[in-house]
């Protein structure tokens, strides 16, 4: 009889819940389709770099509802290209070129250029017809050991397969973007033939493989490496915090080509619902009060107009070779299927 | 129902007949390594979690220590934490410059450095670590739902208690434990955030290497279909083991056997090695959590956004699970009704979702729903002038289809462990006095599907918690959900912010935990 009564009393509860749910769920399923009302739209992929306080900010100074959907840019591609017309996005940022290149090759962005916009981002960090606008400035770079590397040990990307590196060298893992840039860019300057023999001596030296580069600065400053190769501001963001960290840039080729320096940028979307608004959010970004809040992150502003927060402003005289956005964005699956064939895991 | 939830992913070996016949490049060039891998980790992780959670949950059941009253329940909590929070912290923790290899240095010499953990034993551990509870919870309740009368006759035969346990409970469970051992598989071949963040090359990380480092997404279903390929080998390697032994210990009738005191020294370590190990995968984890998210209260994360993310997964679980469950009732108890070829087919192939990546899953059901998607836009355009947008993908709907996609498999287990024990003489009974079959269902079936259903719910919720790559491409307008709030901080190394997020998965992953807990002490 017992379990009877239990059954009974557990079926009861069981209901309660059914159709408690039900009412959630019809609730959180409506919700989202109708509630479509934000003023603009942005696929973001620089969400993980606190960049929250600059769309806030703006929010706040035009009343106006900043819709901010966050993902990998390659995700975010995926799904704008998926879309299509139907998309919501009105702006897609990026942290890497690449993606906006590809973006804009498959007919997903629309052109735009105001007064503003080309006051405020000089020519060599937007795209000619502005498909794309320059948000930033990131510098892939060798790093070294202040400890055990002297400073002059380090002058260009070919020195990190220096053989007295055998088993001191740390690199990010090679699906990371920056990374597949690095090698893109470096395919269409030097030949697949150059890149592929530096790669070659990189590897030879059994380069430890981490999954981010502040692993990479951490394994260096912990003594597992000597040297690695890192976009500049995870750096600078460390040494804002700790002075003492023993690990210094080492500025590659700077009496050739310069550093290898990729973008963070933003384009408007092709059929974009919001476009008056989504233009002045690009305007916005580009302006001196959100270019402050991206440079307290370490990363260069692409508005010459701020500087960049310290400890990256002493940095900011280094000689960049920026990223040839067309062919290295034709050539990253070349890139990517060499760091597979020399063996970068 | 079945075709429904298979259809999607039946067009994925298509992928090799479309433009080159064959392997594309970046695919011919992961594959070998990415094969080894997926089987390397999938053979440790099954062997780690039967050993794990089958000898915990015979320990528990059939002993009686201090402590035992309380590890019962505890064993399970690890369920709550996924896999790249675990990674997350111990990357943290015990990487370079953690506290662990700073604290060892003036032990071990300033040069020390611990062991790399992104290493095929680095995931395989962190991976049985979390996945045990699966064979620990179905073991458990299996061995509490055994009936005392085989123990007690192999006793009076001469067997000792230990021995008994382990040549008849064990064997009486097998289907259990191999069920259990089997959704650990499963999850560690689906497995994409702790392989990943261990870069541990395995099939799902090759599947995004291919797409999202090469774009070559015929590729990248190339390999998504060896990934399939794979788990169907497993799930039939399952079936073929399983095969003659079917046991219908009977649900109805009997008490648990009672355990046996231990004393001494045995006593001891049966207290300390379970907690030492919960302590380790669950306790200091979490503990770490705390300090982190204290730490970052100071620095600017709102409580109101938590309270958003918090909520919207939730929500999105609850649903998930309850339209899950529906299904997986539906096919369960069609292919118990009416046994035949094409149900056990479709059950099977129904049930691959749960081994297929959620980024797969989510491009899979995600190219037929915006067809449906746009011809409703163009209809509603054309037939009441209105402008609908994307239904389906736009909201939660089509995140919640690859939801049903994703963990059908995980409700399919859990019901067809609890049907499978059915006795089929019910039914003839109840048949034979004149039941229909509705009410057979209802009156019979029903009842005791009841603590199955509620498994597979909560599994099922757990696991849409946690769940990451289908979230971030399929998330719907105005939330995200707590996994992608972690993994975003996660990825930049930035252990701050993503602890309190992180925390919050784990303690609302406890929620269903606690309530699985008390179910099953319930009985």
């Amino acid at each position: 009889m017992a379990t009877v009564r239990a059954l009974a009393t557990r079926r009861r509860v069981l209901i309660a819940i059914v159709s408690g749910v039900a009412a959630a769920a019809v609730a959180v399923l409506s919700l989202p389709a109708i509630g479509d009302d934000a003023d603009v739209v942005v696929y973001n992929g620089r969400s993980q770099y606190g960049d929250e306080p600059a769309f806030r900010a703006y929010a706040r100074e035009t009343g106006e509802t900043v819709e901010l959907r966050g993902g990998t840019a390659p995700e975010l591609y995926e799904r704008l290209s998926r879309e299509g017309a139907e998309t919501p996005a009105d702006l897609l940022v990026t942290t890497d070129l690449a993606n906006l290149w590809r973006a804009e090759q498959a007919d997903l962005l629309q052109p735009v250029s105001t007064p503003r916009l080309r006051a405020r981002v000089p020519p060599a960090l937007r795209a000619r017809e502005g498909a794309w606008w320059g948000i930033s400035v990131r510098i892939r770079t060798p790093v070294r050991s202040t400890e055990r590397v002297p400073e002059s040990a380090i002058r260009g990307y070919e020195d990190l397969g220096d053989p007295r590196w055998k088993g001191r060298l740390c690199l990010r893992t090679s699906n990371n973007e920056y990374n597949q840039s690095f090698v893109a860019d470096r395919i269409a300057k030097r030949g697949a033939g150059e890149t592929e023999r530096m790669l070659r001596r990189w590897i030879a030296n059994r380069p430890t493989i981490l999954g981010s580069d502040v692993d990479v600065l951490e394994a260096i400053a912990a003594g597992r490496c000597d040297v690695g190769l890192v976009n500049h501001y995870y750096l600078a963001r460390i040494l804002a915090e700790r002075p003492r960290f023993p690990v210094a840039p080492a500025w590659p080729d700077q009496a050739g080509r310069g550093a290898h320096a990729n973008l963070s940028g933003v384009g408007l979307v092709k059929g974009a619902r919001h476009r008056a608004n989504a233009v002045r959010l690009m305007e916005y970004l580009t302006a001196p009060e959100a270019q402050r809040e991206i440079a307290r992150n370490g990363e260069l502003p692409a508005n010459p107009a701020v500087p960049p927060a310290p400890p990256a402003r002493a940095w900011a005289r280094v000689k960049l070779d920026p990223i040839d956005v067309d062919r290295a964005g034709a050539l990253l699956p070349e890139a990517v299927a060499l760091m597979e064939r020399v063996g970068w895991r | 129902m079945a075709l429904l939830v298979v259809g999607p992913l039946v067009a994925l070996p298509s992928s090799f007949l479309v433009g080159d016949v064959g392997l594309s490049e970046i695919a011919a060039l992961l594959l070998p390594e990415a094969l080894r891998n997926s089987i390397v980790l999938a053979a440790g992780v099954g062997a780690g979690t039967l050993v794990v959670g089958g000898s915990l949950a015979a320990l528990v059941s059939f002993w009686e220590f201090p402590g035992r009253s309380w590890l019962d329940w505890a064993l399970v909590l690890p369920l709550a934490m996924p896999g790249y929070v675990l990674v997350f912290l111990l990357l943290g923790r015990y990487g370079d410059g953690g506290p662990l290899q700073r604290g060892l240095r003036p032990l071990l010499g300033e040069d020390f450095l611990l062991p790399n953990i992104r290493s095929a034993p680095g995931a395989i551990v962190v991976l049985t670590a979390v996945l045990y509870p699966y064979v620990y919870a179905l073991g458990r309740a299996t061995f509490l739902a055994q009936s005392r009368s085989a123990f007690e006759a192999a006793r009076s035969l001469g067997l000792s208690h230990g021995a008994a346990v382990l040549r008849v409970a064990l064997p009486l469970a097998r289907p259990a434990l191999a069920a259990g051992a089997l959704l650990a598989i499963m999850e560690a071949l689906a497995d994409f955030g702790a392989v990943n963040l261990l870069n541990y090359r395995a099939l799902t990380d090759a599947v995004y290497r291919a797409w999202y480092g090469a774009f070559d997404r015929s590729g990248a279903l190339q390999l998504a279909t060896v990934l399939v390929a794979l788990s169907l080998t497993v799930l039939a390697l399952e079936r073929l083991l399983r095969g003659a032994a079917r046991h219908h210990g009977a649900l109805v009738t009997g008490e648990a056997v009672p355990p046996r005191r231990l004393h001494g020294w045995r006593a001891l370590c049966a207290a300390t090695v379970p907690a030492t190990l919960l302590g380790l995968v669950f306790v200091v984890p979490v503990g770490q959590l705390i300090i982190w998210a204290g730490r970052s209260l100071g620095s600017g994360a709102t409580a109101t956004e938590l309270a958003r993310s918090a909520s919207t997964t939730l929500a999105l679980g609850v649903v998930a699970a309850l339209v899950t469950v529906g299904v997986a009732t539906v096919v369960a108890y069609g292919r118990h009704a009416t046994p035949s070829r094409a149900g056990a087919v479709a059950a099977v192939l129904s049930s691959l979702g749960y081994a297929v990546p959620g980024t797969v899953v989510a491009v899979a059901v995600y190219t037929p729903l915006i067809w449906l998607d746009r011809r409703l836009a163009d209809a509603a355009r054309a037939l009441f002038d209105i402008d609908l947008g994307l239904v389906i993908t736009g909201s939660a709907i089509g995140l919640v289809i690859a939801y049903v996609v994703r963990f059908h498999a995980l409700a399919l287990f859990a019901l067809d462990t609890r049907m499978g024990r059915i006795e089929p003489s019910l039914d003839e009974a109840a048949r034979s006095l004149g039941a229909d079959r509705a009410r057979i269902l209802r009156e019979i079936h029903l009842p005791l599907l009841q603590p199955g259903m509620l498994t597979a719910a909560l599994l099922v919720f757990v696991e849409v918690m946690k769940e990451l790559p289908a979230t971030a491409l399929l998330r719907p307008l105005g939330g995200d959900t707590l996994a992608i709030t972690v993994w975003e901080a996660t990825k930049d190394s930035r252990f701050d912010p993503a602890a309190l997020p992180a925390l919050l998965i784990v303690a609302v992953g406890l929620v269903p935990v606690a309530l699985l807990i008390r179910a099953s002490r319930g009985r």
